[in-house]
């Protein structure tokens, strides 16, 4: 089992779900966030006003997936997130244990 | 040994029949009530046979030990998976060590049996001791009734004990009680309206039938009978259907599990749970649930009036208002007490109209309790509810109703005063639209409540946003920031009516099943629009607003940051003011949706989102004119008004920015095009509005130097302080400036005779007759307050924003004579003001120039040295 990381733009979110829910992904975790990488913040001026932008919206969806499933669900998240430009997002990949489904105690991939 | 293992086999399975047999007569179509009895009975039959093989057992159990139901055991409301609490109760002498090991076999053997046993062991002096933190037990053991045992022991404690604990601390207890049922309330947002209800917790479930029945003992010292006959016959009924529901979940949940979710209301409504008692009749999933919700409303309103009925000094803080004398008289009605009250009927012999049935009264009624939050008195609200047939038949439309609607509506308690207009079916009477809503449930993932309670928290979300923009330094990032900034957009809007009245109406066409809701509330809004006849501007604003009500929540799920996605999103709302409007709706929107649906991220992007797109408006405006092609449809609404005269008109909109006809109504178009008509005979056409609040001049003229400064300066010298304004100019060069400004000196206000020396001394600057300087130099300047907040002045310049002017934004603090330095200044500069955008929020002037020298854009070095030419002319204007 792995767990897959990506920080993507919030735009690209439905499209991401859909495309996960396509190959057979059906829980996931999203949470709202800020931050950036290489693409910086700039600063918004309204009405006299500055609003500096540092932190960018970012959204962050979880996912745990069988060792076979983790190069489907990478091509499947950077082909739904990527448009090329600077901003697009991460993603992040690493081992995990023990998976556990609280209503029934199941444990292992089948608590997936 | 086995023995006793053969007995609690059997007792196993004697019970687990019992259940059966229970559940048996409950499908066939028993009442819940039955059910509750019969478990209760079964369980009682089971306790004492226990007991009393016990007490043969040990000999401890003999003496200064009785056995008590308590809590809904006690009530013998014993749902079919509800725990059995019960309260071992030892006088002074009994040891409790040894008293432990024959309960604990008692309590194992009901375990073994199935039945979740929750137990309490107290000495009698315990039970009069009245604990903050274990205030459930107390509750708990109001609801006693003996089982076996030392009988003595329970005389002790109903004679004695309870009524000393009840005598010493009954006003702690009651007091607690009412915290905890408002802070249960408050963990379900304090309605009863929810999607998927929990009918034991929620406002209007059954625990707040066992508060209305604790309340009279807590009050009164009554007991808990009396409370029932008390209580009317909506009560009662309510409190059996619940009970039906309960029992009905119970069953199909197989655990204690009170929440009506979906499928449970499909199972419900297919076999017409408490539906005139039929179940072999399905019926519609909604319709049953509004069944439900009408039962709820009658728990909650018993429970209400029985939370109004306690003596004030026992109500707490938070149930009283701040009306605690009669501040409020009418001839028709007072407000005492916090209570709306009406004045009492006339005789019928005396021909005298009862002032329940007058329109006109129940709707002052309504505005005065959307003013002061103050509640509406029983008997009132019932006469009220009965009067909707006279109240219909002398209901009059048009602007009248509109105007009451709008005091309603801006109340900060309007929510409220709406709740109960719905309620007692008076908002139907008078938005019949609404009616579709009424208690309906939507199904999707996000929604919390009903739509028509999503309406009223939305209301309740931007009254809230009102106050909350008085907040003087919130927290960075919080939701108090957001709220604080969306809140001051709030107070901007010119016209905040229109906003509630959208949002009330947003979702009606949810009541109807078509594709898009939106298309279809604006169908149905169009309607009443026209019978509260509000003009055209004011309707389409209205009707835009709810046709579009989801694009901005759409537009967020897209990359705010993308420029394409701003311009397109502005495509839709066009103007400054709807994109106020519908940001301030959409923030509500998410807010009313779910408690936690807003968070500060989602509040951060939509106002990211709001900033982009109106910078985007105001940097816009240069470029995108009104051509041949795009005015069609306008000269069509323009010319509507004035016949013959199409290509007059087509040929005075070209040209003139489409912010222009955007922020206008075809009426005050076709006034303007009048004015341009008739220039041949006067170069200078004047339009003068007068209000006390905000009076409005629009100047038609030919394009010439140095006329945005000279009207300004006109108007400074009359002590006017220009709010918004703007000036265009067509392609023929003819301007159109309007100009609204406030009366500082309340000249106009004063002397209606100085209106028209007014007009004529800013025709004759206009004219050149009066040269501004002369009328400047009789200017008054009055003492100039402090300001509140302190605007640094600041010079921006946008070369981007248009292909041909140069942008330039000018925050200022707003004085007197600031545009008239400002527009002087450019024209010393020999620069012309294409377009200009004025406009005020709180201290602050937001000025917006689009400029041209000799026809083209400025350059680097003429920008700059405006830039130190305007900030000196604003240093010497604050001086």
């Amino acid at each position: 089992m792995q767990k897959i990381e990506a920080v993507i733009q919030p735009s690209k979110l439905d499209a991401v779900k859909d495309a996960l829910v396509e190959i057979g992904v059906d829980g996931m975790t999203i949470l709202e966030a800020r931050g950036h990488g290489r693409q910086k913040g700039h600063t918004e001026v309204y009405r006299g006003r500055e609003y500096s932008v540092d932190l960018l919206p970012k959204v962050k969806l979880e996912i745990v997936v069988t060792d076979a499933m983790v190069d489907d669900a990478v091509n499947a998240i950077i082909a739904a997130a990527r448009t090329g430009t600077i901003g697009d997002g991460k993603i992040f990949i690493s081992k995990i244990d023990e998976a556990i489904r609280i209503r029934n105690d199941e444990r292992g991939e089948i608590a997936l | 040994m086995q023995a006793s293992e053969s007995t609690g086999g059997e007792r196993r399975n004697l019970y687990q029949r019992r259940m059966l047999e229970i559940r048996g007569a409950f499908e066939a179509g028993g009442s819940g009530t039955a059910a509750l009895a019969a478990r209760t009975s079964a369980v009682d039959e089971m306790v004492t046979a226990l007991w009393q093989s016990a007490q043969k057992a040990n000999l401890v159990l003999g003496h200064g030990v009785s056995l008590l139901a308590i809590g809904g055991y006690g009530r013998r409301e014993l749902f079919p998976y509800s725990d059995v609490d019960l309260l071992f109760l030892l006088d002074a002498k009994v040891s409790e060590k040894e008293i432990k090991e024959p309960i604990r076999r008692i309590c194992q053997e009901m375990w073994d049996c199935g039945i979740r046993v929750s137990q309490a062991l107290r000495r009698i002096s315990e039970c009069e001791r009245f604990s903050e933190d274990n205030a459930e037990f107390t509750f708990a053991i109001l609801d006693h009734r003996f089982l076996a045992g030392d009988a003595g022991l329970y005389t002790k404690l109903t004679s004695d004990i309870v009524p000393r604990l009840l005598d010493r601390d009954r006003s702690a207890i009651l007091n607690r009680l009412l915290a905890l049922t408002e802070e249960r309330h408050a963990k379900y947002g304090s309605t009863l309206f929810h999607l998927e209800p929990n009918i034991k917790d929620c406002p209007g479930g059954l625990r707040d039938v066992h508060v209305c029945g604790w309340l009279p003992m807590l009050d009164g010292g009554t007991d808990a009978s009396a409370v029932t006959s008390t209580d009317n016959a909506d009560f009662r009924q309510a409190v059996e259907f619940l009970r039906l529901v309960r029992c009905f979940l119970h069953y199909r949940h197989e655990r204690d599990d009170n929440t009506l979710d979906w499928q449970a209301q499909d199972a419900a409504a297919a076999v017409a749970v408490g539906v005139n008692g039929d179940r072999s009749q399905s019926v519609d999933a909604a319709y049953w649930m509004r069944i439900y919700f009408r039962h709820a409303r009658s728990i909650e309103r018993c429970l209400r009036r029985a939370i109004e009925d306690l003596p004030p000094r026992k109500r707490p803080r938070n149930f009283t208002l701040k009306l605690d004398r009669a501040i409020e008289t009418s001839g028709e009605f007072r407000i005492e007490r916090g209570k709306a009250i009406l004045r009492p009927a006339p005789a019928p012999a005396s021909g005298a109209e009862d002032p329940a049935h007058s329109p006109e009264v129940v709707l002052e009624i309504f505005s005065a309790m959307a003013r002061t939050g103050c509640t509406l008195e029983r008997e009132s609200e019932e006469r009220i509810s009965h009067a909707l047939g006279p109240i219909s038949a002398s209901l009059e439309e048009g602007p009248a109703l509109w105007t009451r609607l709008q005091e309603i509506l801006l109340g900060q308690y309007a929510g409220n005063a709406l709740r109960v207009m719905h309620a007692l079916g008076l908002l139907e009477l008078l938005i019949p639209e609404f009616h579709g809503i009424d208690a309906l449930v939507i199904r999707d993932a996000y929604h919390r409540y009903t739509v028509d309670e999503h309406t009223f928290v939305l209301i309740d979300t931007l009254h809230s946003l009102e106050r909350d923009a008085a907040v003087a330094r919130p927290e960075r990032g919080s939701h108090a920031e957001w709220a604080s900034r969306f809140g001051a957009l709030l107070r901007e809007l010119p016209h905040p009516a229109l906003l509630y009245l959208m949002a009330l109406l947003h979702d009606t066409g949810k009541g109807r099943s078509t594709g898009d809701h939106a298309e279809e509330s604006a169908r149905m809004a169009r309607g009443l629009l026209a019978r509260l006849e509000l003009d055209s501007y004011e309707s389409d604003l209205v009707l835009s607003l709810i046709e579009n009500h989801l694009e901005m929540s759409s537009t967020l799920r897209r990359d705010i940051f993308d420029a394409e996605t701003v311009r397109a999103f502005a495509g839709k709302v066009h103007t400054p003011e709807l994109l106020r409007m519908l940001t301030l709706f959409t923030y509500a929107d998410i807010n009313a949706v779910h408690p936690d649906a807003l968070t500060p991220w989602k509040a951060e992007n939509l106002w990211r989102l709001y900033m982009a797109t109106a910078n985007y408006l105001d940097r816009s405006v240069d470029d995108e004119r009104v051509g041949a092609q795009e005015a069609r449809e306008l000269v069509d609404r323009v010319s509507a008004l004035v016949p013959d005269q199409r290509a007059a008109v087509a040929a005075f909109l070209e040209g003139f920015p489409e912010r222009y006809v955007l922020t206008r109504s075809p009426e005050q178009i076709r006034i303007h095009f009048g004015m341009a008509e008739r220039l041949n005979a006067d170069r200078v056409q004047l339009d003068f509005r007068y209000s006390s609040s905000v009076s409005e001049l629009t100047v038609v003229t030919p394009d010439r130097a140095l006329l945005f400064a000279n009207m300004t300066g006109a108007l400074a010298a009359w002590g006017m302080n220009i709010v918004t304004a703007d000036a265009f100019s067509n392609r023929n060069g003819i301007v159109v400036d309007s100009f609204r400004f406030t009366d500082t000196f309340r000249t106009l206000e004063m002397n209606h005779s100085e209106h028209e020396r007014f007009v004529k001394s800013i025709y004759d600057v206009m004219t050149g007759a009066m040269p501004v300087e002369k009328l400047l130099s009789g200017r008054r300047r009055g003492r100039r307050k402090a300001p509140k907040v302190v605007v640094e002045p600041r010079v921006e310049f946008h070369d981007e924003a248009s292909s041909h002017s140069t942008l330039v934004e000018v925050i200022a603090q707003d004085l007197p004579g600031l545009l008239r330095g400002l527009s002087l200044t450019m024209a010393a500069h020999d620069l012309n003001i294409e377009v200009a955008l004025v406009d005020t929020e709180g201290e602050t002037a937001i000025d917006v120039f689009y400029l041209t020298h000799e026809g083209a854009k400025l350059e680097k070095k003429e920008q700059r040295a405006l830039r130190s030419a305007l900030l000196q002319a604003m240093e010497e204007n604050a001086r």
